[in-house]
């Protein structure tokens, strides 16, 4: 018989080591395959809470819920945004299998609200999920957020910058997004049951099709405008951003 | 068929309990309720408090006042008491279907013979009652008997005469006082050396009626159940409305909820008996020199305690009041149908779908009806017009578009395109000559130097130039 420490340690069925994935977990699966393998319970976990951290926003980070949002509104459960920073598109959402008659929109006029708005909705919502984007939470709002959503099995997703990775979180999940090429890579900063993990990649919706055949084609109309007998050269790039 | 009883409800302190009952019992001050007799006003009631000081019924408002320096003497209101008593009935109305209002006893009477199989035995249905009353602040006294009188005299005594046997035997070691009689007739039967009930009772009804009249008579065979005694019946009303004033006045808002939770349970409890739920409730506080009122709106009628009271507590938080309040009135409007949700057999019913409505009432309790909206999509092809903020819970369609951007700038910003690089386009769209908004674009996906993703266009018409209009998230 073995008497080695390790195999001593195998003979032990509760004992969690560092290089197992905690499968037991309630999850709802992400729609990326390479990530859910990362993920403890295949996916992202019901009852807890998950950070995602664009490096810019537009990284593929809303995207990147589409497929759990799917499947969430497809069983009557409801979803609920809590101040976006901006307007959901229906027809995109919708075009990405969201149920628009289970999304719910809050706006809000502080972030104290926005935090209270986010805890109200997991306690009335029983299994669904909220989307929130909050502006420099404290460690105790997120907490009872967490206990919230346990309590709840409802999931809660927080956007925030990527300067809150160097902040601590009770979060049971946090991914960095960093945009490349046609998709992004995920970096898993935190994850409970499982060990973290980076670079990995993630599929994006390609292009429109009707816009995809033209891509070689899309240089800056700078050099070929669309219609030429709407040129006008000096107007081209006129205005600062906003 | 089961045999009649009746349950009769007294509240002797009716006037008081409508003056204290916006106040916790400790802490209470010394008060009292005043009436006019024999034109002199005068101590009716009082409380515990002022009773401890020598206050007492029949004692000149002055003479309270110069034994209790800081009693507050309220006068009391035969219409607040008539309303209160109406409230009563509808309270009371969940266990009886015949309920009787004596307004000028301020009495109910409830026929619960019918009752017993749900309720239990008149005993525990009384204190059930008894408990629930005291919760809202209103003390009862209450007896049970198989006649309507005699169950008023048995609840002077606070006793439960067995409908089995006859009622003469059962009350007739009653004193003489507990039977209602004028103020002639009291001194008249005591003169002639009668104490108890049963002597009274013993005497022959003849030479009885000619010395009490008729009507006495008739009264002590309606009591023993010799003479039939029908009672009208109490109708729901179909509102609700109920007021609770606070003599001392509130500063603080959040001491306005114990209150309101009485005024809540009160509702509650009217909207059980009655089957019925609301949908619109106010509140109307007056302070010293004004009013201010609170309009709350349930997504769904509901009777939920609960739900209500954690919504007022919502409005509570945003409302300030310079003034203290001295008078709380709640009111429902309309009473609705209630019907009542299918709750799930077995526990764990987390599959099941969720009702939102709760959650909807509670959210818009402290951000307005706007703050919450749901989205819905509109057939049309520029993309600022193909969404709208909608009702949540109303059905919406919209033409699925997976390849456009997730996030749609509200207003399109003017943009430098010398900062992004083009990955497809474009798109164009041109639309809109009929209603006066018309547009031409091309609309293309590109990337910033950062590395996001997003949705540009190119705008020939009406102003020409580059603008932001989403972003691929």
């Amino acid at each position: 018989m073995d008497t080695s420490l390790p195999a001593a340690v195998r003979s032990i069925p509760d004992l969690w080591r560092g290089h197992q994935v905690m499968h037991d977990v309630a999850a709802l699966p992400t729609g990326q395959p390479a990530l859910d393998r990362r993920l403890p319970g295949h996916g992202w976990p019901m009852g807890a809470l998950t950070e995602l951290l664009p490096q810019v926003p537009g990284s593929g980070e809303f995207s990147l819920l589409f497929p759990a949002l799917a499947r969430l509104t497809a069983q009557a459960r409801w979803v609920v945004l809590v101040d976006p920073p901006w307007v959901p598109y229906p027809p995109a959402l919708h075009g990405n299998g969201v149920d628009l008659a289970h999304l719910l929109l809050v706006r809000t006029s502080s972030a104290a609200e926005s935090l209270w708005a986010c805890e109200q909705a997991l306690h009335g919502l029983q299994g669904g999920a909220v989307l929130a984007w909050p502006d420099q939470p404290s460690f105790t709002r997120l907490r009872r957020l967490q206990l919230a959503a346990r309590s709840t099995h409802a999931a809660v997703f927080l956007f925030r910058p990527p300067e809150a990775a160097a902040i601590a979180s009770p979060a049971e999940l946090r991914l960095r997004l960093v945009a490349s090429g046609d998709g992004s890579h995920v970096t898993v900063l935190k994850c409970r049951g499982a060990r973290p993990a980076g670079q990995i990649p993630i599929r994006r919706t390609p292009p429109a099709p009707t816009m995809l055949h033209r891509a070689d084609a899309a240089t800056p109309p700078t050099h070929r405008p669309p219609r030429t007998d709407d040129t006008a050269p000096g107007r081209r790039a006129a205005g600062p951003v906003h | 068929m089961a045999t009649e009883l009746w349950l009769a409800l007294q509240f002797p302190h009716l006037a008081l309990d409508l003056l204290c009952r916006g106040q916790r019992p400790r802490g209470r001050a010394p008060m009292a309720v005043s009436a006019t007799v024999a034109r002199r006003p005068s101590i009716v009631d009082c409380n515990p408090v002022a009773a401890r000081a020598g206050v007492r019924p029949g004692l000149p408002v002055a003479a309270a006042q110069a034994l209790v320096a800081d009693l507050q003497v309220h006068p009391c209101e035969p219409a607040a008491e008539a309303a209160a008593l109406q409230r009563l009935a509808a309270f009371a109305y969940r266990y009886s279907s015949r309920v009787t209002v004596l307004a000028a006893h301020c009495t109910l009477l409830l026929e619960i013979g019918a009752s017993r199989r749900l309720f239990g035995p008149a005993e525990a249905l009384t204190q059930r009652l008894v408990l629930e009353l005291q919760r809202l602040g209103y003390h009862a006294r209450a007896g049970t008997a198989a006649s309507p009188e005699a169950a008023q005299l048995a609840a002077r005594h606070g006793r439960h005469l067995d409908p089995g046997r006859p009622i003469g035997p059962q009350v007739c070691e009653l004193p003489l006082t507990s039977l209602r009689l004028d103020s002639a007739q009291g001194p008249t039967l005591e003169n002639m050396g009668f104490r108890t009930v049963g002597e009274v009772m013993r005497l022959p009804r003849k030479a009885l009626a000619r010395r009490l009249g008729t009507e006495f008579v008739d009264y002590l065979d309606r009591l023993t159940g010799a003479r039939p005694d029908p009672q009208t019946s109490w109708r729901p009303p179909e509102r609700f409305e109920s007021a609770l004033d606070l003599p001392t006045g509130l500063h603080n808002v959040q001491a306005l909820l114990f209150p309101l939770r009485r005024l809540f349970s009160e509702l509650c409890g009217v909207l059980r008996a009655l089957d019925r739920a609301v949908q619109e409730v106010s509140i109307h506080l007056r302070l010293a020199h004004d009013e201010t009122s609170i309009r709350m709106g349930l997504q769904q009628p509901s009777r939920c305690e609960e739900h209500l009271q954690r919504l007022v507590r919502e409005h509570l938080e945003r409302l300030r009041v310079r003034a203290p309040v001295r008078r709380i009135t709640l009111c429902a409007p309309t009473l609705l149908p209630y019907a009542a949700r299918q709750g799930a057999l077995w526990r764990g019913g987390e599959d099941r779908p969720v009702s939102i409505d709760s959650l909807l009432d509670r959210l818009r309790a402290r951000l307005g009806r706007d703050g919450v909206s749901a989205l819905a999509g509109i057939e049309d092809h520029r993309p600022e017009r193909s969404w709208a903020a909608r009702e949540p819970g109303t059905h919406a369609a919209c033409t699925p578009r997976p390849y456009r951007p997730a996030w749609l700038l509200e207003h399109a910003q003017r943009c430098r395109i010398e900062d992004f690089r083009f990955i497809c386009g474009p798109e164009r769209i041109e639309t809109g000559w009929w209603d006066g908004q018309d547009c031409r674009r091309d609309y293309f996906v590109v990337r910033d130097r950062a590395g996001s993703l997003l949705w540009v266009f190119r705008e020939y018409k009406p102003r020409r130039g580059w603008y932001l209009h989403g972003l691929f998230a």
